[in-house]
């Protein structure tokens, strides 16, 4: 199992390598806009184009043979300084390290609910099937997954916010801070927990739709199974039966599905919904640095989602052979 | 089990495999052995003097196996009037760009400086007679449409028992059927209405003109095309789902999106489909280092959430539907071909695998006749759910203004609307509602064509 670890670990590197490398070269092929802007003003300005094209290229090392810049590149995105924002004037990693928090006050609350929650009525759904109940929760998870969440937090935002007036149509950044800076208590206060609730409700209502059809489906393989039978047939009460019988070998494959589906759904699912609702966090910014032409920022709001999605594999992987012994980690 | 398919047995999905037209005429003989290892035994019985499987002049068979039937010569010739047309296509866009490169890099002069001769066209796309110029999206459609029609709606019609299984399968699951209408009506509104009448156009003093069932503020339009009555703007005939801020027509601006969900949607699982086939089968079959560069392959492409690369794509390239589809068709297809792989690794281990190799079948020929017909099941379910994410990934581009400018895709109109939602309603919410719709029927679709095709369900459904 030590040997598959490693290996599995060192996989997950050769990844980020491999993805690194090719946006290098995507970045390097296309040509660079700035530049094209630069050459605009200055032969605006009666300079000569070409003159000030090449300093401006000289400055930054566009002018180094590939693998110069190919090294370069590489080892400052391993050494974390991913650049400067331009429309900002900061540092990409200062952007990033303000932005995420707020991306974390409503993902953090609908990953947790959405799990449990999908659970729960996964696994109800799958010991009472065909009951009336498990259509109910049938039907809300075709609506949960197919209900575009851009489209139906404009909606709610509509209902509640215009109509109703129980919410604020804008987002304000402000309440989750003291001083400019995070605070716990500033966080949970409530006036920042009420401009949270429909975000989570949104993100919720997507991702607990999947997991759910996920559990039911995993926990159907084990409820006619010989061993829930025999549980059955001893008197064991339905509590322990659900639990520990059927909970138990199905939460394994559950465990890959959480992590790979779930995650996925709450990157996509969290950039419009920071859209739609004004939170300046990652979404937001990255869509902002893409409309605003902003390089180093569009690349460094993309590749948080994409590492955090190769460090959530590896974990899930690495999960999976530790929780389920009959895995046969030899041969892969 | 119900009773027809156990008839089929295992090899239930081959009726839909694109040789069924072929093994009927040259197999007459011979097939048994090859075709339905399974149910050989059955099949002998009645053979009387039949050549036993040694007998057969293997050789024979191979040299006479190609001949065609009516069905497959169309298909050719189709698939041939596609390339050609593709190709000149090719030819009048690029032709210079590649002439003058090459010319350019053979003679060591600067590309731009070099003549072009008068038998290489300027660029631009070719003319074809009716149909006037194709763009690249275009021909993704064509062939997408045409492989539908030769390779599900023609096997359908040839094998009515089938069909009929399938239909008695599927019918059992009302929703299924109501959303299949749904998607129907969807697909050929959205197929035909855009060749006949003309994309919305913008007219500002046709702004706001509520739906037809609804009234506004007669101060909301510029101008009111309904009656007005007790200061209430009615909505009229003319507008049915009324119209935007820039007095562009909702009905019509929906139906053009219709066609564009579909090619989205329908494209781009064509796309997963054919890599994600080619790639799983090869793994399983080959098995060993192809099976190992394939799937890890597949490992990383995974991780990489397509969504985000296509945001990478749009900031470099910009966006346009062609590299959409594109981006999401190429990159998208790694947990179809899982399925395909796992599927086919139990299959390659049956009998009638081994039969056909001990008999000296292809890897290809295995590949095609034995493996394919047999994870198509699986394959079209996983395809099928592809859609509804597709489409969903389309809107949410085209929502947040990243996806194709020059088309009225459903997302646009969504966005187009966000700041009227206080006057007019209506401008997000229909193409939402429809939107919501064409995702739920497609999922619905997905999981009746789970229940009814996928064998591994069997078990659940007798419950």
């Amino acid at each position: 199992m030590k040997w598959y670890i490693v290996r599995r670990v060192a996989w997950a590197g050769v990844a980020t390598l491999v993805i690194l490398t090719v946006t290098f070269v995507l970045m390097y092929l296309t040509p660079d806009t700035r530049l094209l802007e630069l050459q605009f003003e200055a032969a605006q300005a009666g300079q000569d184009p070409e003159q000030v094209a090449q300093a401006a290229a000289e400055a930054r090392g566009l002018d180094d043979p590939f693998l110069v810049q190919y090294a370069d590149f590489m080892r400052n995105m391993l050494t974390l300084n991913w650049g400067w924002s331009t429309t900002r004037s900061q540092p990409v990693m200062d952007a990033l390290t303000d932005a995420i928090p707020y991306s974390m006050m409503y993902g953090v609350p609908a990953v947790v609910l959405s799990t449990v929650a999908g659970l729960a009525i996964g696994l109800y759904s799958a010991v009472n099937q065909y009951t009336k109940t498990d259509y109910v929760a049938t039907f809300f998870a075709f609506f949960g997954i197919s209900i575009p969440n851009f489209w139906f937090a404009i909606i709610l935002l509509v209902i509640f916010g215009a109509w109703l007036g129980w919410v604020d149509i804008l987002f304000d950044p402000t309440l989750a801070k003291v001083d400019g800076e995070f605070t716990l208590g500033a966080i949970l206060s409530w006036p920042n927990i009420k401009q949270l609730i429909l975000p989570i409700f949104v993100l919720t209502t997507t991702s607990v739709a999947s997991m759910m059809r996920y559990a039911r489906a995993e926990a159907l393989e084990y409820v006619e199974a010989e061993f829930v039978k025999t549980a059955k047939a001893k008197g064991v009460d339905e509590r322990t039966i659900v639990l520990k019988h059927i909970f138990r070998p199905a939460a394994v494959p559950l465990a890959t599905i959480l992590v790979g589906d779930l995650l996925g759904i709450i990157f996509v699912g969290s950039y419009l919904i920071e859209v739609v609702f004004g939170i300046p966090g990652l979404g937001l910014l990255s869509f902002n640095a893409i409309t605003n032409q902003d390089t180093a920022l569009v690349f460094g709001t993309v590749f948080v989602p994409t590492f955090i999605a190769i460090i959530g594999n590896l974990a899930q992987d690495i999960a999976y052979v530790i929780l389920d012994p009959r895995i046969d980690y030899g041969d892969r | 089990m119900s009773g027809p398919a156990d008839d089929d047995g295992p090899d239930g999905g081959h009726t839909s495999s694109p040789d069924a037209g072929r093994s009927g005429e040259t197999g007459g003989r011979v097939s048994d052995g090859t075709r339905h290892s399974t149910d050989g035994g059955r099949h002998s019985t009645d053979g009387g003097g039949r050549a036993t499987f040694e007998d057969v002049d293997w050789d024979d068979i191979e040299a006479t196996s190609g001949s065609r039937s009516p069905r497959q010569i169309a298909w050719l010739a189709i698939i041939g009037v596609y390339s050609v047309g593709l190709a000149l296509d090719l030819y009048a866009r690029y032709a210079t760009a590649v002439y003058t490169r090459v010319v350019g890099f053979l003679s060591g002069a600067d590309r731009t400086a070099v003549e072009t001769p008068a038998w290489v066209p300027e660029p631009g796309p070719a003319e074809f007679a009716v149909v006037g110029t194709v763009d690249g999206v275009d021909w993704l459609w064509s062939l997408t449409l045409l492989v539908g029609v030769f390779y599900v709606a023609v096997p359908l019609y040839e094998n009515p028992r089938m069909t009929r299984y399938y239909w008695r399968e599927f019918k059992k699951n009302k929703a299924a059927v109501i959303a299949l209408c749904y998607l129907a009506v969807i697909f050929l509104i959205g197929l035909v209405v855009p060749r006949v009448v003309s994309p919305p156009a913008v007219e500002p003093l046709l702004q706001y003109q509520p739906p037809v069932w609804g009234a506004v503020p007669d101060t909301v339009p510029i101008q009111c095309v309904g009656p007005v009555s007790d200061g209430l703007c009615h909505g009229t005939w003319a507008h049915p789902f009324g119209t935007t801020h820039q007095g562009k027509d909702i009905l019509v601006s929906v139906i053009y999106g219709m066609e564009i969900s579909m090619q989205v949607g329908l494209i781009g699982m064509f796309l997963q489909l054919l890599i994600a086939s080619a790639v799983g089968l090869s793994a399983a079959y080959f098995g060993g280092y192809v099976d190992e560069v394939l799937m890890r392959y597949v490992d990383i492409q995974i991780t990489f959430p397509t969504f985000f690369l296509y945001l990478l794509v749009v900031y470099l390239f910009g966006g346009s539907l062609f590299l959409m589809i594109i981006v999401f068709g190429i990159l998208g297809w790694g947990g179809i071909a899982r399925i395909v792989r796992s599927e086919a690794l139990q299959r390659r281990e049956e009998a009638y695998v081994m039969a056909a190799e001990s008999a000296g079948a292809s890897s290809r020929w295995t590949i095609r006749r034995h493996l394919l017909p047999n994870v198509s099941n699986s394959v079209i379910t996983a395809a099928t759910l592809v859609i509804p994410g597709l489409i969903l990934a389309e809107a949410a581009l085209a929502f947040l203004g990243l996806g194709d400018p020059t088309i009225p895709s459903w997302g646009d109109i969504i966005a187009a609307g966000r700041s009227d939602l206080d006057r007019a309603w209506w401008i997000s919410t229909l193409p939402g509602v429809f939107l919501f719709l064409t995702i739920l029927a497609f999922n619905f679709l997905g999981d009746a064509l789970r229940d009814a095709l996928d064998p591994r369900q069997e078990a659940g459904n007798n419950e």
